[in-house]
């Protein structure tokens, strides 16, 4: 089929504007290619990095629950070591945490939740280390050094339970005032459906005489 | 604008092409995130829709119901509180999902599958039916892809959770300190000044009562209340009502089969010679050398056993009986003896048998042989079972027709009690609260129904409700009083009573704190003090919360020392006390476990703490609206 003149014409200009313009097309769908197959890629990246570190995490809570000292220390070690900036690293420490803190070796303890303070991503988790950590120092008779993980105050929903750890540490201490107005301060932050930690904070503080 | 198209139709063609790619990778989310009408919530933009709400309420309920049976009532639990407490416990399993998937949490399809194959409701035999996996899913119109989703969001929500709240630690120097707090004992009495002392001492003017009755008007309101008139239809009563015939008996007697067989019964006597199982070489010849003494004295006159068991046998019990024991089965005596005493013949005698309990000589007396319990025997207990079967039976045909009949007619009982052959009963008053006097009517489904305005101004027919097991109830309104305000003169009694007590316990509170003041400067008085009893806060004895908190913070330094607490009605009670243990040093095992109580109940605020602290930090609503129930 011949073309008439208006599309011949028409071609001519698309030919030209090819011409001029083609190379910048085909940059830019190269480009688009390019970027997807990179995002998709990342994408990948991520997804297993994230299987390898939640696998990791499996054997290691395993290694936990059968007691196994050397498995949790290779599957540990190796989550902390090669996804550091994971979740899945901090929830390995934690469980360390206990489990070294489980069989008195309250060094190693101290080691997995300071490294939850350092590198967790998570602020929650933060939290929950330095609270722990504060447990680990207040057994170790390490008073001051419990008081000062205390120090910074954590989100709000924990500071109830700052408060009354901090309270047991000053009665450790003799310091029976601060340890009252401590466990007051708990007691008032105490979220009003924890019936049972609020119990117990009242018991330990009507003990001082107050 | 149309020209530029027609004359750039390529350009045009590309940049179309362009703009579609996105969708294809992209989706349409974004669409789909807009319609979310009748979602309960949104978190971090995720609606929590209406069905999964529906779907966790029912759950809960189900719950509730397989707890309370009968007594159940769907509309006390479902108020708007407990919507609340509900849509939050929801939330915060999504703000802990949400947390999970963006850390990218994964749970493998190994573990997922570990999971499933370990689920008892798809197992049989004690392995894993993929056909019964298939069929259960199939019920619950549940995809296998739908439900390993659903399965996956569970697990990857309870890694977090688990991550959280199983990696809590205790401190062990609290767990000792609230050890210590809990088992210390102190020895405490009490002595109260009782209120009835006064009684005749206190006077109530008119003026104060009608100042009472003014102030506290709504106490004193009479109740709304309603008489009923009502049909039961039980299969328990169905089941009386019936007839059994002779011939149904004879059938159900001999389909009881083996039910009222009884098998060989044997009546035996025993001489015992006790023999601990433990004895020493020189005790056993002993008991052997004296059980052989009689047993020649019995072979020697075997008529004389029952002589000889009271003359010798260790056993007080059966001695007394000349050793008789009574009938008995197989399975009822211990193996050997059960033995010894089968083998025999009526009338003979074993040689020595020996037992935990020592060494028998044993004599069967009367042998029993297997039989049926012959129908007259039983006639009374298979009358009641038949009768409770045909019960059953009628009451599942009737059930659905009554059911019926009582909505269909609904302005009267009457009928339906004719035709069914139903008692028609009319109760008392009765109001909303249930009580147990209100008997079939004390349900609290039922009692709700009853008060709702259709039976109330309309005085229609309750549904049949189901107030126990094979029990339905209907119920119409005969009589309804509104609640009302009662005449100061019709209460009047009441409230002087009260005032009058009222009066009397403020004197002897006013008693009680002088008593109180000349305690504590160490004078004596005349009180009479109850038992002394030993509490500790672990162990709180009779004392009330708030009278063992005072008493176990109670400086302790000078004792006896003295508290006193008001007993509203009652009068003053003082306290008196006189001693104060410290907690003993607890052992390592109880140590052990207060370590791991204090542990669990820190993972739990420490879990709240972490969902709360998530909360905080994500967009988080509540849409009330869709929160309430449909309206029908």
């Amino acid at each position: 089929m011949a073309l008439d003149l208006e599309e011949q014409e028409q071609l001519a200009t698309l030919k030209a504007w090819w011409k001029d313009h083609g190379g910048n097309v085909v940059l830019v769908i190269v480009v688009m290619a390019l970027a997807f197959s990179g995002w998709q890629g990342w994408r990948w990246y991520q997804i297993r990095q994230a299987s390898e570190a939640s696998a990791l995490y499996e054997t290691l809570r395993k290694a936990v629950e059968a007691g196994d000292l050397k498995g949790v220390r290779d599957s540990g070690g190796a989550l902390a070591e090669n996804f550091p900036n994971r979740l899945q690293a901090a929830m390995g420490a934690l469980a360390q945490a206990r489990f070294y803190f489980d069989r008195g070796d309250l060094k190693s303890a101290k080691a997995q939740l300071q490294w939850v303070i350092e590198r967790s991503p998570s602020a929650e988790f933060r939290d929950l280390a330095r609270l722990r950590l504060a447990m680990v120092l207040l057994d170790e008779k390490a008073y001051d050094a419990a008081l000062a993980q205390l120090e910074p105050p954590p989100a709000a929903p924990f500071v109830a339970q700052y408060a009354a750890l901090k309270g047991d540490i000053l009665v450790e201490k003799n310091d029976a005032k601060q340890a009252a107005a401590a466990y007051r301060a708990a007691l008032e932050k105490a979220p009003k459906d924890d019936q049972a930690f609020a119990r117990s904070v009242r018991m330990r503080l009507e003990a001082l005489g107050g | 604008m149309f020209e530029l198209v027609q004359k750039n139709k390529r350009l045009i063609q590309v940049l179309i092409i362009l703009i579609i790619i996105p969708f294809a990778f992209f989706g349409l989310e974004a669409y789909t995130r807009a319609k979310r009408g009748t979602d309960v919530a949104t978190v971090e933009g995720e609606g929590i829709t209406a069905r999964e709400f529906g779907d966790a309420l029912r759950a809960q309920q189900d719950r509730l119901r397989a707890a309370f049976g009968g007594q159940f009532d769907p509309s006390a639990y479902d108020t708007p509180e407990m919507r609340e407490a509900l849509v939050e416990a929801l939330i915060a399993e999504r703000l802990v999902a949400i947390e999970a998937v963006k850390s990218r949490l994964l749970v493998s399809d190994d573990a997922l599958r570990r999971v499933i194959a370990a689920m008892p409701a798809f197992q049989r035999g004690g392995k894993f039916s993929k056909a019964d996996y298939e069929a259960l899913l199939r019920a619950q119109s549940l995809s296998e892809a739908q439900f390993e989703a659903r399965l996956r969001y569970d697990l990857t929500v309870g890694q977090l959770r688990q991550a959280v709240s199983a990696t809590a630690i205790a401190p062990k120097t609290v767990a000792a300190r609230i050890d210590a707090l809990e088992d210390e004992k102190r020895e405490v009495s009490e002595a109260l000044v009782p209120a009835g002392l006064y009684l005749d001492k206190v006077s109530v003017t008119p003026e104060q009562a009608k100042a009472h009755y003014e102030a506290h008007k709504a106490e004193y309101r009479a109740p709304e209340r309603i008489r009923v008139e009502y049909v039961v239809l039980s299969a328990e009563a169905l089941g009386k009502a019936t007839s059994v015939s002779d011939a149904e008996l004879k059938k159900a007697y001999a389909e009881a089969g083996s039910k009222y067989r009884v098998g060989e019964q044997r009546r035996a006597s025993h001489i015992l010679i006790k023999l601990a199982p433990d004895a020493d070489e020189a005790t056993r010849k002993a008991a052997h050398e004296k059980a052989e003494k009689i047993l020649a004295e019995v072979k020697a006159a075997p008529e004389q056993f029952a002589e000889l068991a009271k003359k010798y046998s260790q056993d007080t019990g059966s001695a007394a009986q000349g050793g008789d024991l009574g009938l008995f089965g197989r399975g009822m005596m211990v193996k050997s003896f059960e033995d010894a005493a089968f083998a025999l013949k009526a009338g003979e005698t074993s040689g020595i048998v020996e037992t935990e309990f020592g060494l028998h000589i044993i004599r069967v007396t009367e042998i029993q042989p297997e039989r049926a319990r012959p129908l007259a025997e039983v006639r009374k207990e298979l009358t009641k079972m038949v009768q409770e079967e045909k019960g059953k039976r009628r009451f599942a045909e009737l059930a659905e027709s009554f059911a019926n009949q009582v909505y269909e007619q609904a302005d009267a009982l009457k009928p339906v009690a004719e035709r069914l052959k139903l008692e028609l009963k009319t109760s008392d008053w009765i109001t909303k609260t249930p009580r147990p006097e209100y008997g079939v009517l004390n349900n609290p489904r039922l009692l709700a129904a009853l008060f709702s305005p259709d039976a109330l101004k309309e005085r229609r027919n309750t549904d049949a409700i189901e107030v126990g097991s094979d029990t339905l109830v209907a119920a119409r309104v005969l009589e309804h009083e509104a609640a009302r305000e009662r005449g100061f003169d019709e209460v009047r009694a009441d409230i002087e009573q009260t005032l009058r007590r009222e009066a009397a316990v403020k004197r002897a509170t006013e008693a009680g704190e002088a008593i109180l003041a000349r305690l504590k400067k160490g004078e004596a008085s005349d009180l009479k003090w109850g038992a002394a009893q030993m509490v500790s806060r672990r162990e709180p004895g009779a004392l009330e919360p708030a009278v063992l908190r005072t008493a176990m913070a109670l400086d302790s330094a000078k004792l006896p020392s003295y508290f006193g607490e008001i007993r509203p009605g009652e009068g003053y009670a003082v306290y008196r006390l006189s001693k104060v243990i410290a907690a003993p040093q607890p052992s390592d095992d109880k140590l052990r476990q207060d370590l791991e109580r204090l542990r669990q109940r820190i993972a739990a605020s420490e879990y709240a703490s972490y969902v709360a602290s998530l909360r905080e930090r994500a967009d988080v609503s509540i849409h009330r609206d869709n929160l309430l129930p449909a309206q029908q």
